[in-house]
């Protein structure tokens, strides 16, 4: 008889999704989570009296409560959580940002980014239509070859029409690509098609929004939820080896020293990740899996006043204002002429100002593209002093975008991958995990899968949606 | 359990999945998944909980006997009969 009849790996929102689910029907379930709060890349941390959020700028796939078919509401269903009693606040609207001033504005209401591109891209805009078209009927969740977003696009955009301009065109694929990519892409350069097709739905159909109060408030309902269906979980416990024999696996056994048993393990710590835990080693090559993709995120608590001067009415702007559109490592430790740009605050009904010292402040958001290896093979002094250069390099630079804001900050704080990959299992700190993904969710130890962002789904909803799909599928008909 | 009972159990059971469904209304010949906007994750909630109240054990291969609620209780009438 083993310990326990699931252990999950990671207490991350998957891990979260997926224990509830299993609890909810009375079988003994156990996550083990390394850090000592639950959430992984969506997690949070206390400085000076504030809670600061990790990861979280705002959530995909918004949907209205009665939208029943809505992958946030089927979420809610799946776990028994109810959505009613779920306050969102919906992004106020939201920008894309290339050289010379050329923009889109888009919001929850798909007709803004109609409109905007009726206006700004006249002539693709019927074609665009036809590509929205595609991207609602794609089942993007079947196995299937890799194929290039950016390819596909054009193809069904197809070719400027007589005297159209093609630099326009290609203009218009990168402005689509940017926001879907910086949400969600852990391929350099291109992106695969499914998920072109899944991160288009969750942004831009479906829509951006807050939850009510921080992520903590997530994750406390979650945390409870799972609680009250007596599932358990162990905080500081993280898994050093996962036994196998022939082809399956029997249980864990933990830093501590500590061995657990289990009939099945789902595991959230990304596919290269598992592997490298299995005990014996496999010889599968994991390099493959590895992800390039990682950012440096800045955060900045700025006195009420700077919004007279700043320009501070979007909730979410996602800026390329390179000559070229890259999307991948940079060539400096950070790409300051590239990111997101997110206000917190600047949501639907948001009214709760945070204080800082007793004065009323806003947080001010920025993500860089990051290369790992130019953080982590550093010394610790050096890490500091470019901690500090390159958080001036970004003020500088993104003061372009929204003015100047260096004289109102009042607190700051800053992590680069090197911090991502210590506070979570994302390898090199590759926060969209690996460019291959494993859509089944299986490996090839029968009772061994994968959920999370290595599945396949991405974002807090998507990340929660693999967690239930792969106990629904693998382990709930054993119950 | 009598066919009244069944029929109960699965309407408090949809009802525990859909707060707002009218299961109140239910037409015993229509399909339950069309009545109450049910999807395929949802249907897996019927058999997952009929699984955790009575021990019953639903093969893939039948779920097509739950289709409406005439068929359900004609399905589980013999299998619940203890229950």
């Amino acid at each position: 008889m083993s310990d326990y009849r699931l252990v999950i790996i990671g207490g991350g929102l998957s891990g979260l999704a997926a224990g509830i689910r299993y609890a909810r029907f009375g079988r003994k379930v156990l996550i083990l989570e390394k850090h000592v709060k639950p959430g992984g890349l969506n997690s949070y941390y206390s400085r000076q009296g504030i809670l600061f959020e990790t990861g979280l700028h705002a959530m995909t796939n918004y949907a209205r409560p009665d939208d029943r078919h809505a992958p946030l509401n089927r979420l809610f269903r799946q776990l028994k959580l109810s959505r009613k009693r779920f306050l969102t606040h919906e992004q106020i609207v939201s920008e894309i940002l290339f050289p010379n001033g050329v923009n889109l504005l888009f919001s929850n209401d798909f007709n803004l980014l109609k409109d905007e591109i009726s206006a700004k891209f006249p002539r693709v805009i019927d074609r665009f239509l036809r590509l929205v078209q595609i991207v609602e009927d794609y089942d993007p969740f079947t196995p299937c070859e890799w194929i290039s977003a950016r390819k596909r696009i054009k193809d069904i955009l197809g070719p400027a029409p007589a005297g159209g301009n093609s630099v326009e065109d290609e203009l218009f694929v990168n402005m689509l690509l940017w926001p879907v990519m910086m949400y969600g892409n852990s391929r350099e350069h291109d992106m695969d098609f499914s998920q072109f097709v899944i991160m288009f739905r969750s942004i831009f159909l479906e829509g951006l929004f807050r939850p009510e109060g921080t992520i903590k408030d997530f994750l406390d309902m979650l945390l409870d939820q799972y609680l009250s269906f007596e599932g358990e979980i162990r905080f500081k416990s993280q898994v050093e080896s996962i036994y196998s024999r022939g082809n399956s696996v029997h249980g864990v056994r933990l830093t501590s020293g500590k061995e657990i048993t289990c009939d099945d393990i789902i595991s959230t710590v990304g596919y290269p990740g598992t592997l490298g835990l299995l005990d014996p080693a496999v010889t599968e090559d994991a390099a493959q899996y590895e992800g390039g993709i990682s950012f440096m995120e800045l955060i900045y608590l700025v006195s009420v006043e700077a919004g007279n001067h700043l320009k501070n009415d979007r909730s979410i702007i996602f800026y390329n204002l390179d000559d070229q559109f890259r999307f991948c490592r940079p060539d400096d430790p950070i790409n300051i002429h590239s990111g997101v740009i997110c206000f917190p605050d600047n949501f639907l009904e948001i009214r709760d100002r945070i204080k800082f010292q007793g004065k009323d402040v806003f947080q001010i958001r920025f993500t860089h593209p990051a290369d790992y290896d130019r953080w982590r093979n550093v010394s610790s002094e050096e890490y500091k002093e470019m901690k500090i250069f390159w958080g001036e390099k970004s003020r500088q630079e993104t003061a372009k975008i929204i003015g100047n804001y260096l004289e109102n900050v009042v607190y700051q704080d800053s992590f680069t991958p090197v911090t991502i990959e210590k506070f979570t299992a994302k390898s090199k700190g590759a926060v969209y995990g690996s460019p291959i993904k494993i859509k089944d969710g299986r490996t090839s130890f029968k009772n061994l899968f994968i959920a999370g962002t290595d599945q396949g789904f991405l974002g807090i909803v998507g990340s929660m949606l693999s967690g239930i799909s792969m106990v629904n599928q693998h382990v709930l008909e054993k119950i | 359990m009598t066919r009244d009972n069944i029929k109960d159990v699965i309407l408090e059971i949809i009802q525990d999945i859909d707060e707002d469904a009218e299961v109140k209304e239910v037409k015993s010949d229509q399909p339950l998944r069309d009545q109450f906007d049910l999807d395929s994750m949802d249907f897996l909630d019927i058999v997952m909980e009929l699984r955790k109240r009575y021990k019953l054990q639903i093969p893939e291969a039948d779920y097509p006997e739950l289709a409406t609620m005439d068929s359900c209780v004609n399905y589980l009438e013999p299998r619940l009969q203890n229950a």
